[in-house]
């Protein structure tokens, strides 16, 4: 795919510098700070009502933000909004489609108001992901209107994909259609900002991922960068409960205690509470890397971080 | 300039568009065709002559059985500006925040388009969906030339124009709430209130004397109160009405430009 763009070039795509988004009282996203480069699949990962679908209204210019920089393309999405959305194909989260029209009128005029000519592409998508678009929208169910919105970004062959939520609603044949369709622009040098809840979605397609909670972005890492900083989970056996206070131990939390056993998370070096356990007649070990589910919901779960602070 | 949004709005919003039409120009019609067998029916006039209260809750210049005062009563004071008011507050209310509120403004805003050119395409749209109610109206007036319906080309022009501009109005202050306040509910609630209330000072400043000192805040009055289907519109009215048209649109770009959108 040659992908047509006016909007400047740039070694990133998407950049935000401490990018805030308030709305009264009510939070939206907190100096947002990432950058996506050219030709990256970047996994935008946190639970729903974290600010994902947010940041991506900034990103988009259909919000502007109370404090910070975001460049899209090179430009501001807020001021050159029409140039950086020439360039973009979007689809929102919780996608919503004008009832009364037919798929087919729906993407006749976003296409038209985009001056697509070359229907091709765009057909194939349809063929591809088995769009009905001959009923009104209303007469669809979530499913086949998730197959539109998916259509309408890809269809004038944006130099970015910005994509909320895009598998929502599909069912697994046409999810893993969407990864292949995804592999292949990628390889064409399309970037692609991907927000998604789910982590085997975005484990399987993105190289980096920034996972946001709360409104804040808590980690930016290569998947495998994430892998290699996880802690090791140890499970500790004794034949008595054991008088060491771990989580008091450098790098060391407390996951789970028993009377007799207990449970650590422990980034860095684990000789101190090996030489801890051996003082406290440790009678059985086991230790393993944590998989990344559990990595992700301890950056999910609020209570972990609190338990972290507090030792 | 591009009209895609405009388009697409219009025809979002075709099947109320043909309805109101086709209905207004039947109902306009059968009163055109109704009126040789009141004409001479000076029963009627006596209902309002030395009656100037009831006239002026019915709109009536003159006598009842004048052409321009038949129509007035039955068309162009009350039921033709309600249809049209339907129409363009309804969408205005819509054009902004009900579709945004539905989720789709977001796709439209997501084209490469400014926010400029989105705010000045719903105006557009608000334009044309404020027209062929009246237009239809006003052919159906025309053709009541054959049954004694004889009203003067300039001054029913002028009355087209006036109910037009009047929908225009209220519109664009549904689209300018609906941009600030992101909720069609309040666009709808506080244009419909404002537009009834728009609509009793004007139709009481004829016969309440305070009503009659704050007429001028009402854009009923300048736009029917000075009974354009028999004299036209004057130039003080349509300065106000252009001047207030032009007032609100440049609020609503201003408004839809500011706007967060879901």
């Amino acid at each position: 795919m040659a992908p047509g763009g006016r909007a400047s070039s740039s070694a990133t795509s998407v950049r935000t510098d401490d990018l805030t988004k308030r709305f009264g009282t009510r939070r939206g996203v907190e100096g947002v700070t990432i950058e996506v480069r050219d030709g990256e699949v970047f996994g935008f990962l946190g639970p729903n009502g974290a600010g994902k679908s947010t940041t991506i209204r900034l990103l988009m210019g259909l919000q502007r933000p109370s404090r910070g920089v975001a460049r899209v393309l090179g430009l501001d999405p807020v001021a050159d909004g029409a140039a950086v959305r020439r360039d973009v194909g979007y689809l929102p989260g919780e996608l919503a489609l004008f009832p009364r029209l037919t798929g087919r009128e729906t993407l006749e005029r976003l296409g038209g108001a985009r001056d697509l000519r070359d229907t091709g592409w765009r057909d194939s998508l349809i063929e591809r992901f088995g769009a009905e678009i001959d009923r009104p929208v209303r007469a669809l169910s979530k499913g086949n209107r998730q197959k539109i919105g998916l259509v309408q970004a890809f269809m004038h062959r944006p130099r970015l994909l910005i994509l909320d939520e895009p598998t929502s609603g599909l069912d697994p044949l046409l999810q893993e259609e969407f990864s292949r369709l995804i592999q292949e622009v990628s390889a064409d040098g399309v970037t692609v900002f991907l927000s998604s809840h789910d982590l085997d979605e975005v484990q399987r397609l993105a190289s980096t991922v920034a996972i946001i909670r709360e409104g804040h972005v808590v980690a930016v890492d290569t998947v495998d960068g994430l892998r290699r900083t996880a802690p090791q989970v140890i499970e500790l056996r004794f034949a008595h409960p054991p008088r060491t206070r771990f989580a008091d131990l450098p790098g060391v939390s407390v996951t789970a205690q028993g009377e007799r056993d207990v449970t650590l998370g422990v980034t860095g070096p684990v000789s101190a509470v090996l030489r801890a356990a051996v003082s406290d007649d440790v009678t059985g070990i086991t230790a393993r890397p944590v998989d990344l589910e559990e990595l992700f919901l301890r950056y999910y779960d609020p209570l972990t971080e609190e338990k972290d602070h507090a030792h | 300039m591009r009209t895609d949004v405009m388009r697409l709005d219009v025809r979002l919003r075709r099947r109320g568009l043909v309805g109101y039409t086709v209905g207004m120009g039947a109902y306009a019609v059968l009163v055109v065709a109704l009126y040789p067998t009141f004409k001479g029916d000076t029963g009627l006039d006596a209902i309002t002559s030395g009656n100037s209260s009831l006239s002026a809750l019915l709109g009536v210049s003159g006598p009842l059985t004048s052409p321009d005062g038949w129509m007035n009563a039955n068309i162009y004071a009350n039921f033709l500006p309600l249809v049209v008011l339907l129409m363009t507050i309804g969408y205005g209310a819509s054009a902004v925040a009900g579709q945004d509120e539905d989720g789709v403004l977001g796709l439209t805003a997501a084209l490469p388009l400014g926010r400029v050119s989105l705010a000045v395409q719903k105006i557009l749209a608000l334009v044309v969906i404020a027209t062929p109610v009246a237009a239809v109206t006003m052919l159906a007036a025309v053709a009541g030339r054959r049954s004694d319906i004889d009203l003067a080309t300039g001054p029913l022009v002028a009355a087209t124009a006036a109910v037009i501009g009047l929908g225009i109005v209220f519109g664009l202050l549904a689209l300018l709430v609906g941009a600030l306040s992101s909720s069609r509910t309040t666009a709808l609630g506080v244009t419909s209130a404002v537009a009834a209330l728009s609509y009793v000072i004007s139709a009481l400043a004829p016969v309440v004397h305070w009503v009659h000192a704050v007429r001028w805040l009402s854009p009923f009055y300048w736009a029917l109160g000075g009974e354009p289907l028999t004299r036209g519109i004057g130039a003080a009215a349509t300065w106000t009405l252009v001047l207030c048209i032009g007032g609100l649109a440049s609020a609503c770009v201003w408004a839809v430009d500011r706007m967060d959108v879901r």
